[in-house]
């Protein structure tokens, strides 16, 4: 049973590999894609289901015990972001074929997007860190060929810069796995957590502790480290922004939850004080940039920070409820943004621009697209009975608890400015006179998938009972170490 | 219960379908029949034994979010108020929107906001309480910008939502507060426990969080300012909504936790001032409008001022002529706006300068009008009920008891004069409103269309409402005794019962009070003209909506101004923004940790070969900053990377020397290849404040990431895993080369994934290539 | 001697970071290898230098040098090769596009 864990990684390394062998037929490429995908959500899903009824799947690579192998580590948590995953992977794999051109698809963009997956799912299962390190790896080279697939004058530009801002927080990220290596003589997570609390956390470990959180925050797009994003994000076709907006800050951001929830949490009065700042200017900042710009999409790509953010401030409270409403803000955020982004792409793609100015009253014409919008809109601020709404609270309640009063100031702010700037699409855009010259286009296929992780959004919302107790436990499991640790090493 | 707050909001999903037969029916005539069911089921509970009902039914019980309906008197009061509006609303609709208009959006908004505002006002539980509260808000928005081709409706709904979202969002917070200082999520539970709560440090933030909500929706100021904007909603919306429901939610709000808060003495202080100023301030500017709805959204402010000052107020008098005008109000308010919306309709016109002498063609708007006006200015007529909750009011101002701290004693020597004053000008501008419409002078020339008499179905709605206003006045005590006492006592705590008589008599100091009234405000009506002027000079070009408007410029403004300044698109200032921020911030936590350390036992000796290929390496590091031929810096960069493939061989790795080289002169290879054909480096122009910022940052990072290292090369408080590697490479992983038994046995994930990096590159290389040569395809 | 290669690889970020300071793509790229360098070397330190063998097992002899950072180091080679040589194509290109190597000629816009 246990190499069920590392299934969500190899089924899609397995698929790209396919693939690339036959890129130009499209139509088998296109249909082998769906299957490949549906066939790792559902063991996905079944991997989730497995590790929530009977525990965590530990795997031990080549059968080389902790904490000398690499062990995959499938926890709730880690099912969960994998399950996640899979699911708006899925809605992307249905929307590539309406937005890209059979150009870009023939050049291996399947191929690439399973690898990104792969990337994605092994940083979310894996127990070690230098292997974590490879896993990001391995999903930012496919990110750095999604993002010059095509090789516009503007892609090739935006990538430029992400590649190095990237690169070179990866080479932080050797340097510091290094330092750890030095000071605790392991690189397997669980060790690493057992011996940082065997010394207390004392010396120069919480400095090293600062260094791994700047690379996963330069990955997690938190202030002041996400200027290489929204531009970024923006350029490339929305089915590759909506993978990038939805996966790669997360896992930068799930890589602070684990390694602050498993390792350095012994000067939590420092660290995790400082996250809380971090936390509330990254709202600041984030809806600040979405209110700069008229270009809907890099709109969308601004909210990203203000979320991040929001996620961030749960990891600093720490406590259960706050912890809670990270993970559910977590979870709830990666779908709400592949569903925006695919959903301002379609809008652009109706439109024909994606500058705000240049449109209005679209509504005569996509009645539908707009309301998509402005349900999107409600769930992206957190507006009850929305899913956004449900982490808010949790995060509002824990911060309370712990009277941290001024953060919540900024959250409740940052989130009414949220709304606006989705607002400000719906009624710039969408609503006005009727345009009679102009001719729309057909988006029905480039719809359904937006609406599948709509209505998930919105079931995580008003469905909340059947999710949060899963959260809770995830949340209990992370506040204690000892959980993990003892997994890892004594199972 | 949970059936009568939802069914508007599931037969909503239905409303697109029957609207397709709009043609054949208005979808107004099926919809009519909601509101009025739900207003039958509830009126079975008006009674003298009225006792509160509760139902439960659980949503998200693990977060303790749960529908919680609970019916006492102030809920049926709201609850019927709701319904019964609504009915006569939608009646009125019927006749008022034409078949053209897409009917089912506005229906469907329309049922969308009846759910959400009989959910506010039954919902026990402050997040569910919250979840309709905010759905309120969202109808509100879509029915505002129901004619959204109109700019002025655009600005309306976005004003309106952003003022209520963030009064909502501040509630939110609130709630969130109180739950987590009192355990709870139950209203009721929380009155129980209001002890806890008033004794708890931060109740004063919760108490503002909650008000700032309240306020914003009851349009108090300085939050009014959305409510004139709404009006750019069709005229049934401004007489349901934005009068005599959604807006009265705010006081619902403090009437509810008044009970918790009432004994606060801030709460007296800053609810009543936001009530008495609201209802000066907006009673004076009503004076000044032209549009007949901007006079009647100006008049509701000032109103909900004046109940929410009650409220304010606290005591046994103030809570019930509080209640009483909520309910008096809504009759006289409603009446008006479908009288304003009537002459709208037929003549094509709201402007009050181009209105007036209407009386002849419309005597019985006109009739309906003369009740609703006389009865708002509370003229002292035994059949008007404004007359009786005014004259309360009155009273109410006059036995306020003293309080403990200064300003609550000032409060209470100035609240009768403002009272006064406010009502002089609710008086000037209900008989401006009247005169100015049906009275004078008609100016033919000046209207759209030829008015007449509206259609008789257009009359039914307003005449109910004044038939409510005549019998409220003539039989107060037929709706005081139960209906308004018991919402009384919901708010209050205690029964309050309360004789509401017509004449108390010439001394009565309230009575005296309504004579000035009706006298400076006759005598300021008859000579408005004179006066006009002094809104010249007050407010002048004071305005709260200029505040609002350049808020609003501002935030884009700014936020473009800050976004564009940070954002360059430049590399350098990005690197060097999260450098020096990594920098910084580490430096910072090294400090406070005290994470220096440095050990100088246990290190290998230095020798004079390592010291020569560190030089090299150091020089030729150095070198590439200065070089200037794109050859030469390639050539050096190969020197500094040979240089560390011959350390690697010092340091006893011989596999890492051999890969090193092998890459090291791939890359110089691939370098030459493609940068051999590019211009040459030039000379480094930059200014000499980059050079400094740079040389600080590179030098100061470096510097860091050497201490780090020597720290923690310092701390090797464990044994490595290593010598597990070294014992078992041979026995199990088969190897002697034991770096090449990790990479393919114990770290074999590594590995393949590392090729799996490297194939991607591969082919995100020949993409990159390719897909300019290749021309095919689309 | 650790201290020395320390104070190296800190050199060899300096340098490194000075160079991704810089405009032009080239330089941005000479930056990034010296980086990697700098990051290999910082990792081989914290296994001990010098101590015993190179992690080839031979009769006889127990010492042997911590094999694990080099195997990790290994494996850090290959992948920053593989992103190098991909810079390399990219910049290349990207320059080529643009019709400049300077990365302050490639900001760009808002709406594009």
């Amino acid at each position: 049973m246990s190499n069920l864990a590392v299934l969500p990684i190899i089924i899609p390394l397995i698929a790209g590999i396919i693939l690339a062998f036959f890129p130009k037929k499209l139509a088998l490429v296109r249909t082998l894609t769906k299957v490949f995908i549906i066939g790792n959500l559902a063991v996905a899903g079944f991997s989730a289901w497995h590790v929530f009824n009977h525990g965590s799947i530990i795997l031990e690579t080549g059968d080389w015990a902790a904490p000398y192998g690499i062990i995959i580590v499938a926890d709730q948590l880690s099912v969960l972001l994998v399950l996640t995953t899979n699911i708006m992977a899925a809605a992307c794999a249905f929307y590539a074929p309406y937005s890209l051109p059979d150009r870009k698809e023939r050049y291996y963009f399947y191929t690439f997007f399973f690898f990104l997956i792969t990337g994605v799912s092994g940083a979310f299962l894996t127990g070690d860190i230098f292997n974590l390190f490879v896993f990001f790896e391995v999903l930012l080279m496919a990110s750095y060929a999604l993002i010059v697939l095509g090789g516009d004058k503007v892609q090739l530009r935006e990538s430029v810069k992400y590649v190095f801002i990237n690169l070179f927080s990866s080479m932080l990220f050797v340097t510091a796995v290094g330092f750890l290596y030095g000071t605790v003589g392991t690189v397997n997570m669980a060790q690493i957590a057992q011996r940082v609390q065997e010394v207390d956390q004392q010396g120069i470990l919480t400095a090293i502790g600062i260094l791994l959180f700047f690379v996963f925050a330069v990955k997690a797009a938190l202030f002041p480290l996400y200027y290489w994003m929204p531009k970024s994000y923006a350029v490339p076709n929305p089915v590759i922004s909506a993978l990038f907006g939805a996966l790669l800050t997360k896992v930068g951001i799930y890589s602070i939850i684990r390694v602050f929830s498993l390792i350095f949490i012994h000067r939590i009065d420092l660290t995790h004080e400082v996250f809380i700042w971090i936390a509330g200017l990254s709202m600041i900042f984030g809806v600040i940039g979405a209110l700069s710009t008229n270009n809907i999409k890099l709109i969308i790509a601004y909210n990203i920070i203000p979320a991040i953010g929001f996620i961030l401030w749960g990891i600093g409270v720490f406590n259960q409820e706050a912890v809670s409403g990270a993970i559910y803000y977590l979870i709830h955020d990666m779908i709400i943004k592949a569903s925006l982004f695919l959903l301002v792409g379609t809008i652009a793609y109706a439109a024909g621009t994606s500058d705000l100015r240049k449109f209005s009253g679209l509504i005569h014409y996509y009645p539908f697209l707009g309301w998509l919008l402005f349900v999107s809109g409600f769930v992206l601020a957190g507006i009850p009975p929305f899913s956004g709404f449900i982490g808010k609270l949790l995060l509002l309640k824990g911060s309370l608890a712990d009277e941290k009063v001024a953060v919540v100031i900024i959250a409740l702010l940052s989130s009414l400015l949220i709304l606006y700037s989705i607002m400000k699409i719906f009624i710039r855009g969408f609503w006005g006179e009727k345009d009679d010259t102009f001719e729309p286009k057909p988006v029905k296929g480039r719809t359904a998938p937006v609406v599948a992780l709509l209505a998930l959004s919105v079931f995580l919302g008003i469905g909340a009972e059947f999710i949060y107790p899963s959260v809770e436990s995830i949340s209990r499991y992370l506040l204690d170490p000892a959980n993990y640790i003892n997994a890892v090493l004594e199972g | 219960m949970i059936f009568t707050v939802l069914i508007p909001l599931l037969l909503a999903c239905f409303v697109p379908f029957i609207s397709k037969f709009k043609h054949k029916i208005h979808t107004g005539t099926v919809i009519f029949f909601i509101p009025l069911a739900i207003f039958f089921y509830f009126i079975q509970f008006i009674g003298s034994g009225f006792e509160p009902i509760r139902h439960t039914y659980s949503w998200i019980p693990s977060l303790g979010i749960n529908f919680d309906f609970y019916l006492d008197g102030l809920s049926l009061l709201f609850v019927l108020l709701i319904s019964g509006i609504g009915a006569l609303v939608v009646l009125y609709s019927v006749y008022y929107l034409d078949r053209s208009e897409p009917l089912g959006h506005f229906y469907v908004y329309l049922l969308m906001f009846m759910s959400a505002m009989l959910g506010v006002v039954l919902s026990d539980n402050v997040f569910v309480l919250y979840t309709f509260w905010e759905l309120t808000s969202i109808s509100s928005f879509l029915l505002i910008g129901y004619w959204h081709f109109k700019e002025k409706s655009r600005y309306g709904a976005l004003k309106s939502m952003i003022i209520t979202i963030f009064g909502g969002l501040s509630m939110f917070g609130g709630f969130a507060l109180l739950s987590v200082i009192s355990g709870t999520t139950s209203i009721q539970t929380m009155i129980a426990n209001a002890d806890v709560i008033l004794d708890n440090p931060y109740m004063p933030l919760a108490l503002g969080f909650i008000l700032l909500g309240a306020f914003t929706k009851s349009a108090q100021f300085p939050f009014h300012i959305w409510l004139p904007d709404a009006m750019e909603a069709p005229t049934p919306v401004s007489a349901y909504l934005h009068s005599a429901t959604m807006v009265k939610a705010g006081l619902y709000l403090v009437a509810r936790f008044s009970m918790i808060f009432g004994s606060y003495e801030w709460f007296f202080i800053i609810v009543s001032i936001a009530g008495i100023v609201t209802l000066c301030w907006a009673s004076y500017m009503a004076v000044h409008q032209t549009d007949l709805k901007a006079i009647l959204a100006f008049s509701t402010i000032s109103q909900l001022g004046m109940i929410m000052a009650m409220l304010g107020f606290g005591t046994k008098a103030a809570v019930f002529a509080a209640v009483f005008h909520i309910l008096n109000h809504a009759t006289f308010k409603g009446s008006l706006f479908m009288v304003a919306g009537t002459v709208d309709h037929e003549t094509g016109t709201r402007d009050i300068r181009k209105l007036g002498g209407l009386l002849t063609f419309m005597p019985i708007t006109a009739t309906l009008a003369l009740f609703g006006t006389f009865s708002m200015a509370g003229i002292p007529l035994p059949f008007l009920n404004g007359f009786y909750s005014k004259e309360l009011f009155f009273e109410s101002t006059l036995d306020l008891e003293g309080g403990a701290s200064g300003i609550a004693g000032f409060l209470i020597d100035v609240i009768p004069y403002l009272a006064v004053f406010g009502s002089i000008f609710t008086f000037v501008y209900a008989l401006y409103f009247l005169f100015g419409t049906f009275g004078g002078k008609t100016q033919l020339d000046k209207l759209v269309k030829k008015p007449h008499e509206a259609p008789i179905g257009m009359l039914v709605s307003p005449g109910i409402l004044v038939l409510g206003v005549i019998l409220i006045g003539l039989f107060p005590s037929a709706v005081n005794g139960t209906f308004i006492a018991h919402a009384a006592e919901a708010v209050y705590g205690e029964p309050i019962t309360k004789d509401v008589h017509f004449w108390h008599g010439w001394d009565s100091p309230a009575f005296q009070m309504s004579l000035v009234v009706v006298g400076l405000g006759a005598l300021l009506v008859t000579t408005r003209r004179k006066w006009n002027g002094i809104y010249q000079v007050f407010p002048g070009k004071l305005s709260v909506n200029k505040v609002y408007d350049t808020i609003m410029g501002k935030l884009n403004a700014y936020s473009r101004t800050i976004t564009t300044f940070y954002m360059s698109g430049s590399l350098r200032n990005y690197m060097a923004i999260i450098l020096s921020t990594i920098l910084v911030v580490t430096v910072g936590f090294m400090l406070a940790t005290d994470g220096f350390t440095i050990d100088f036992g246990n290190l290998a000796p230095i020798t004079f070969i390592e010291l020569t290929v560190v030089l090299i390496i150091i020089a030729s590091a150095i070198g590439t900053i200065f070089a200037k031929k794109n050859l030469a810096v390639i050539l050096i960069v190969g020197v500094a990377g040979y240089g560390v493939s011959l350390l690697f061989l010092i340091y006893r790795a011989p596999d890492l020397a051999l890969t090193q080289l092998v890459v090291e002169t791939v890359s110089v290879a691939l370098f030459l290849l493609c940068f051999y054909h590019l211009p040459d480096l030039k000379r480094l122009h930059a200014p000499l404040s980059t050079r400094t910022t740079n040389l600080i940052i590179s030098v100061g990072f470096g510097a860091l990431m050497t201490l780090v290292g020597i720290s923690a090369h310092s701390s090797s408080w464990f044994e490595t895993i290593s010598d597990y590697f070294i014992e078992t490479s041979k026995p199990i992983g088969g190897g002697s080369n034991i770096v090449n038994v990790i990479l393919v046995d114990m770290r074999g994930l590594d590995t393949l994934f590392e090729i799996t990096v490297l194939g991607i590159a591969a082919l995100a290389i020949y993409t990159l290539i390719k897909f300019k040569t290749d021309k095919g395809g689309k | 001697m650790e201290i020395i290669i320390l104070i190296l690889a800190g050199v060899l970020f300096a340098t490194a970071i000075y160079n991704l300071l810089q405009k032009q793509l080239l330089r941005l790229i000479i930056g990034s290898v010296l980086l990697s360098h700098g990051a290999h070397l910082f990792l081989l330190t914290m296994g001990e230098l010098k101590r015993g063998n190179p992690p080839i097992l031979t009769e006889g002899i127990s010492e042997y040098t911590d094999p694990l950072p080099q195997a990790l180091i290994l494996t850090s080679i290959v992948i920053s090769f593989g992103i190098t040589s991909l810079l390399l194509v990219l910049a290349y290109r990207t320059s080529n596009e643009n019709n400049t190597d300077n990365m302050e000629q490639l900001r760009g816009n808002e709406n594009e």
